[in-house]
């Protein structure tokens, strides 16, 4: 037998009956279904469909992320072709995940313009957990988060990204490169 | 007597092409789609031929292969007999009924009286109570012999549930017998030709049988008996392939059924009120006496079955804006409720057939 639980509801006689509330719900769901199932008429005359449906048609369409979101980290590639990444590992040492992996090397001249370039840069995307500590370890600009998060392979090999696959040109990240020198700038590092 | 027996084939295959043939599988669409648009979404849509998706259709086809081609599965410590008799015993039932079930009034083709009536019983209506509650053994059975607790659970539940509103659903239906003073549905459809409507004499009686029958067919807000957050598939819990699909389409099937008795009892079976067959057979008085006689009976079957679509588009709303019941809820409102307001509606009716 069930027991009786006071949950302090009052309720009128009207709601009580129950057949008003049960067809005012009904109204609520049809007035719905109608209103998306005529939107499609516009469609037909060349208009804007006129409905509520906000489903997003994955594969072939994307959404518009917040520039706040973290995709997947990325190297910058500065305006001289060059990495702005100087192999100082600070990004290697945040990572909570060690999915960063850094070989660095002695600038002979012309890989950059300071002594130290990462001869090897890997992130492996299997490990890691998109939390972005990279890009705020990071005292030159070089790792960025995108707004990609689809990263999908039938190996597990292959989700370890080198330098080449890392590389996005710096004009593709103006936006996430603004809001970082907001976010992180008022801390004042 | 090969022409009756011609014509009473050309009637079963009409009921079976468009229960099974249309109705069921349509509706399994109808179902996911209509849901899809009530809560702002898209639906079903992906599966295609050519490239082409006709809104999402040829899911239809995609689920009635998957189901083809899927493993059948027979759990072990099951009563292997009863377990695959079960969904035959819920299915056939479901199609049965509409044997008794009219789906147009009596025409005159060609000399030949022509009653679309598969067979017209003189208790019609106790034949489809009758044979609609055979279908309780089937679920119960199916419960019982899947060797599972969710399956077990689910089939008590479904016995309860069952048994209580058919007695609501029975008692119910006195009211309208006692109106229109007959078994026979054929006599109860044509005698709202005009607008004495079931719905006019039985209000009160309408919105009960509606109620009970939605608890019979297991549907939301009274499928407590598959309830899927509690009881994992009810008393199909441990069916796949082929035989789940039965059970899917006695559901949908039932829904017709539900519709059609509700149209046939409450809402002028194939009449367009104010509209007599008189009058309509007048209308179409330049086609001649066959032709006319035709041309009314496309649409009294046109309407017969639009009306059963209004019906089963009204439960399907319902399905999709009310949450489940509580068990002890189904139990109050079946016996405490329904029950004492049934038979005051039998007295109500005495009544009034006594006094006026």
């Amino acid at each position: 037998m069930a027991y009786f639980v006071d949950r302090n509801v009052k309720m009128t006689w009207w709601e009580r009956s129950y057949i008003p509330e049960i067809l005012r719900g009904m109204m609520i769901t049809s007035r719905h279904f109608f209103k998306n199932l005529f939107g499609f008429v516009p469609f037909f005359l060349g208009k804007k469909k006129d409905r509520e449906i906000f489903t997003v048609y994955y594969p072939e369409e994307t959404m518009q992320f917040p520039i706040a979101y973290r995709g997947r980290p990325v190297l910058a590639l500065n305006e001289d072709n060059l990495p702005n990444c100087v192999a100082c590992g600070l990004c290697e040492i945040a990572c909570p995940a060690y999915c960063i992996d850094i070989i660095p090397g002695e600038n002979s001249g012309k890989q950059n313009k300071v002594e130290r370039y990462p001869v090897k840069f890997t992130i492996d995307y299997a490990v890691c957990i998109f939390c972005g500590f990279c890009e705020e370890a990071c005292p030159e600009e070089a790792i960025f988060m995108s707004d990609q998060y689809d990263i999908t392979m039938l190996d597990r090999k292959k989700m370890k990204y080198d330098m080449e696959q890392l590389l996005v040109p710096v004009s593709e990240l103006k936006d996430r490169m603004d809001f970082c020198r907001k976010m992180y700038g008022k801390w004042n590092y | 007597m090969w022409i009756d027996l011609a014509i009473t084939m050309v009637k079963i295959i009409f009921i079976l092409t468009v229960t099974v043939g249309f109705f069921a599988p349509v509706l399994t669409w109808v179902e996911r789609k209509q849901s899809a648009i009530m809560q702002d979404r898209i639906g079903a849509n992906r599966a295609d031929i050519m490239g082409f998706t006709a809104l999402g259709l040829f899911h239809i086809i995609a689920d009635a292969l998957k189901m083809f081609t899927k493993e059948d599965f027979i759990p072990q410590g099951a009563n292997r007999a009863l377990h695959t008799l079960s969904p035959i015993v819920a299915l056939v039932p479901a199609i049965l009924t509409f044997a008794v079930v009219p789906f147009g009034g009596q025409y005159t083709l060609w000399g030949k009286e022509v009653n679309l009536v598969i067979s017209d019983l003189d208790v019609g209506l106790l034949f489809v109570f009758a044979i609609s509650s055979i279908a309780t053994y089937g679920y119960v059975v199916a419960g019982w012999s899947s060797n599972n607790n969710w399956s077990l659970l689910g089939a008590m539940r479904t016995a309860s549930q069952m048994i209580s509103y058919e007695v609501t659903m029975g008692l119910t239906i006195i009211g309208v017998l006692m109106a229109f003073g007959s078994m026979q549905l054929t006599v109860i459809g044509a005698a709202q030709e005009n607008y004495y409507w079931g719905i006019v004499m039985q209000p009160l009686g309408f919105l009960m049988f509606f109620t009970a029958a939605i608890a019979e067919n297991k549907r939301v807000p009274f499928d407590a008996p598959e309830a899927e957050s509690e009881l994992v598939a009810g008393y199909f819990t441990e069916y796949s392939g082929l035989k789940f699909g039965m059970f899917f389409m006695a559901e949908f099937i039932e829904m017709v059924t539900i519709g059609a008795i509700m149209t046939i009892l409450f809402f002028g079976a194939w009449h367009i009120p104010f509209l007599t067959t008189a009058t309509l057979l007048s209308m179409f008085d330049f086609l001649g006496d066959s032709g006319a006689n035709l041309v009314v009976m496309l649409i009294h079957v046109g309407v017969f079955f639009g009306k059963v679509t209004f019906f089963i588009f009204v439960q399907m709303i319902i399905r999709w804006t009310l949450p489940r019941f509580r068990y002890d809820q189904i139990m109050k409102l079946g016996w405490k409720i329904l029950l004492p307001a049934s038979l005051l509606n039998i007295v109500g009716t005495g009544a009034f057939i006594l006094w006026w």
